[in-house]
């Protein structure tokens, strides 16, 4: 880009400057509404973890050891029973009244059945439409059942004469110690809250691009702005430059406080992290640029801005792995700066992987920065100088 | 009843004739549908890499590496000559979990010890991490029954009595509602109910408020009351043929699990319809510009998602921040209809969010019609 003329970038970012801070819209659009969104955002994972989520438990057997799984069950951090209820049908309806994740239900005569060693099966029916409720209800009434089930057969293992040391050896052959590896707490705060607030940002840098270029053409102005910067290219530099500064700071400044406020670890280089905040802003800001210059028209390019930004957290892969997605969704999530972001954001972040790991997201923004704007500039050079473009809403 | 019906048939007329408007409340409720959902075409993620380290070299550890290959959940992708380079693998994000078989796995097996191997997986990614930890764990308990059980047997225990020794109490599971546990099953219906709203409120918000002075003389209250009744109709006529085409086309085109009979549904499709377009039109007196509704209400489907119920557990949310959230159609919306069209809630039960959804229809009803007539009196 041809920014050798400063002056004339600095003209243009003035008058923007002046405008954004004589707007009460600026203010709410650029800075009130991004902060109420972080600090929705935080707060709705300021818990961290889900606790005492209730189990609908039908203990058809209500004998010493029937009760001591229900105990267990309830004494768990993040499960609560509920009930007690006369059949599985009163239990399902908790499920449907929302008022239960799971139903457990404990067959007649369990105790004499697990003496008799019949096996009888308690079963764990698990809402699987609430993913993460019905994960961690599933994934802990497991546990209790498997530490129920090798206690009893420690203990008949001993009755056929086993010493207390042979039994506790031989009960499981090949046992799994398992691990998570980078998020030890297995924080689903840790999964999704740094995720969250780029993906805010991603859509207010856009939307805000987009409107400081678009107004732009809708009030007629682009005659004066294009002055004010001498060629379209300063005058668009400046007209975005005072929301890159404004971005980037708020950017750094809430990623910093996110993880320092709800104590999610930063492992890996914060100043790469930084290095990719820079890029994001400019690579939304381009992208922003290029849907002005296409569409020269401020309601449908915030109409475009909301189809490319608003649908984006699904196809970066946090919540659901890219490696899964069909290709058409891979390549409009590899078509997002922010899924680049974020998997550069999450691998120094989270696994704290070596910077080589993440030279190629990093790449990736850049490419965006560096390919987009020429392309963009190409088609609003004109639109900035022919009025037939302007005032079309 | 005549400037309702007025008010009304301006509105059908206004927005056949805004193509930003349809563009809102008619394109994109299609493009949506079908561009939405594309991420998680294949349901369940299977297959995820794997790393292994075996230290031991045995015939025992290369069956437990062929077993767990076998597993749907994983494949093993890379061979480790140790935990530190399987971890760089997972670091580069080449593999999504380690399974570490220490060296003399099986000789401690033979000799009747009990061996333990690692399991690990990747904890940056949720799904990653729990496919690639089931996978694993299932594989090695699988091979850990097998020898079990030959052992029983070699004890003199017919096999299935030695299945019941080895695990005396048995747990079953069983998912609800979601047979397969797909994840567009469980993401994309709630986030559809979501789009019904966002683009109502946008829509809505690009048509602005109405001009009052279309609708005679009367007293301005009236007046107000006859607009926002008129307009609500036809923005709500329109969404519930939006709502018929989710509930009943798109979600047997991507093959959601459909259980209601429709009654409860359509019970609470119209306090969520009246609310969302009574919210609308009491926002739309604050966008002075047209272009303003879609650009500040975009970020507001992210905390709305999780708000609702769904996405995350209300049990997991501030107590304020889950009594504020009642305020959002949506976050009652979401979860009674899904229970209602998913797992075939009655109207009973989903009359706690029945009540919430007519509360916040005549709450919003009455902020729609002082809001329009308040901005009257202020340009006046």
């Amino acid at each position: 880009m041809a920014l050798g003329d400063a002056p004339g970038v600095f003209r243009a970012a003035r008058r923007e400057a002046y405008q954004l801070v004589s707007s009460r819209y600026a203010l709410v659009l650029l800075v009130l509404l991004p902060l109420a969104g972080f600090a929705l955002v935080s707060a709705i994972f300021w818990n961290r973890l889900p606790e005492a989520l209730p189990v609908a438990v039908v203990d058809a057997d209500r004998s010493l050891l029937s009760r001591r799984l229900v105990r267990m069950i309830d004494a768990t951090k993040s499960m609560r029973v509920t009930g007690p209820f006369a059949s599985p049908a009163e239990a399902f309806d908790e499920v449907l009244a929302a008022r239960a994740y799971a139903v457990v239900t404990i067959p007649a005569h369990l105790e004499r059945d697990v003496k008799r060693g019949t096996a009888p099966k308690v079963v764990l029916y698990y809402d699987a439409l609430r993913l993460i409720p019905g994960s961690i209800v599933k994934r802990d009434v497991r546990a209790v059942v498997g530490t129920l089930s090798a206690g009893v057969e420690i203990q008949a293992r001993k009755a056929l004469g086993e010493t207390p040391d042979v039994a506790a050896a031989r009960f499981e052959p090949v046992r799994s110690m398992r691990g998570a590896l980078f998020n030890p707490g297995l924080d689903y705060l840790a999964f999704l809250v740094p995720a969250l607030g780029p993906t805010l940002l991603s859509i207010f840098v856009l939307v805000g691009a987009v409107h400081a270029l678009g107004a732009e053409l809708r009030d007629g102005t682009a005659g004066e702005w294009l002055a004010a910067g001498g060629s379209a290219t300063r005058a668009v530099a400046g007209a975005l430059l005072p929301q890159t500064l404004h971005f980037t700071a708020l950017g750094l400044v809430t990623t910093a406080l996110q993880f320092r406020l709800l104590g999610i670890p930063m492992r890996g280089s914060p100043l790469l992290v930084a290095l990719a905040t820079v890029l994001l802003v400019l690579a939304y800001q381009a992208v922003g640029l290029l849907i002005v210059a296409f569409s020269a028209n401020l309601r449908l390019a915030s109409s475009a801005a909301a189809f490319y930004g608003g649908p984006a957290f699904a196809f970066t892969g946090v919540t659901f792995p890219t490696f899964g997605m069909p290709f058409a969704a891979k390549a409009w999530g590899a078509l997002l700066p922010l899924t680049h972001y974020l998997e550069l954001l999450l691998g120094q972040a989270m696994r704290g992987a070596p910077p080589s790991a993440s030279l190629a997201p990093l790449a990736a923004l850049a490419a965006f920065v560096v390919l987009v704007p020429p392309l963009a500039l190409w088609r609003m050079r004109r639109v900035m100088r022919d009025p037939a473009y302007w005032g079309r809403t | 009843m005549r400037t309702v019906f007025r008010a009304f048939l301006g509105e059908v007329r206004g927005t056949l004739r805004d193509p930003g408007a349809l563009l809102v409340l008619v394109g994109a409720i299609s493009l949506y549908a079908f561009f939405y959902p594309t991420p998680y075409r294949r349901e369940v993620l299977k297959e995820v890499p794997v790393a292994v380290v075996d230290l031991d070299q045995t015939p025992l550890s290369r069956q437990l590496a062929r077993m767990a290959d076998a597993h749907e959940l994983v494949r093993v992708s890379a061979r480790a000559a140790s935990l530190a380079e399987a971890e760089r693998l997972v670091l580069k994000g080449e593999a999504g979990g380690i399974l570490a078989i220490p060296s003399g796995f099986e000789r401690d097996v033979k000799r009747g010890a009990p061996a333990t191997v690692g399991v690990f997986a990747d904890a940056t990614y949720f799904l990653v991490y729990r496919q690639a930890l089931t996978g694993l764990a299932e594989a090695t308990a699988t091979l850990s029954a097998g020898i079990e059980v030959k052992r029983l047997q070699a004890q003199g225990m017919p096999e299935a009595k030695a299945l019941a020794f080895r695990d005396p109490l048995p747990l079953v599971s069983r998912p609800l509602f979601n047979p397969a546990e797909g994840y567009a099953s469980y993401v994309v219906p709630g986030v559809l109910i979501l789009i019904l709203q966002q683009t109502l409120l946008i829509g809505i918000g690009l048509r602005g408020p109405a001009d009052l002075t279309a609708l005679g003389k009367g007293p301005l209250l009236a007046r107000a009351a006859a607009s926002v009744t008129g307009r609500s109709l036809a923005f709500c006529l329109l969404y519930a043929v939006h709502a018929l085409f989710y509930f009943g086309i798109v979600a047997r085109v991507f093959g959601f699990p459909v259980r209601g009979g429709g009654l409860a549904a359509a019970a609470l499709v119209v306090p969520f319809l009246l609310s969302t377009s009574f919210l609308g039109l009491a926002l739309s007196v604050l966008f002075r510009r047209r272009e303003a509704a879609i650009q500040t209400l975009l970020f507001t489907s992210l905390p709305a998602i999780f708000l609702a119920s769904y996405a995350w557990p209300p049990e997991a949310l501030p107590a304020w921040l889950r009594a504020a959230a009642q305020a959002i159609p949506s976050t009652s919306a979401i979860p009674a209809l899904l229970r209602a069209n998913q797992m075939g809630a009655s109207l009973a039960q989903v009359r706690h969010e029945l009540g919430v959804l007519w509360g916040l229809a005549v709450v919003f009803f009455v902020a729609a019609v002082l809001a329009q007539a308040a901005r009257v009196r202020r340009t006046a």
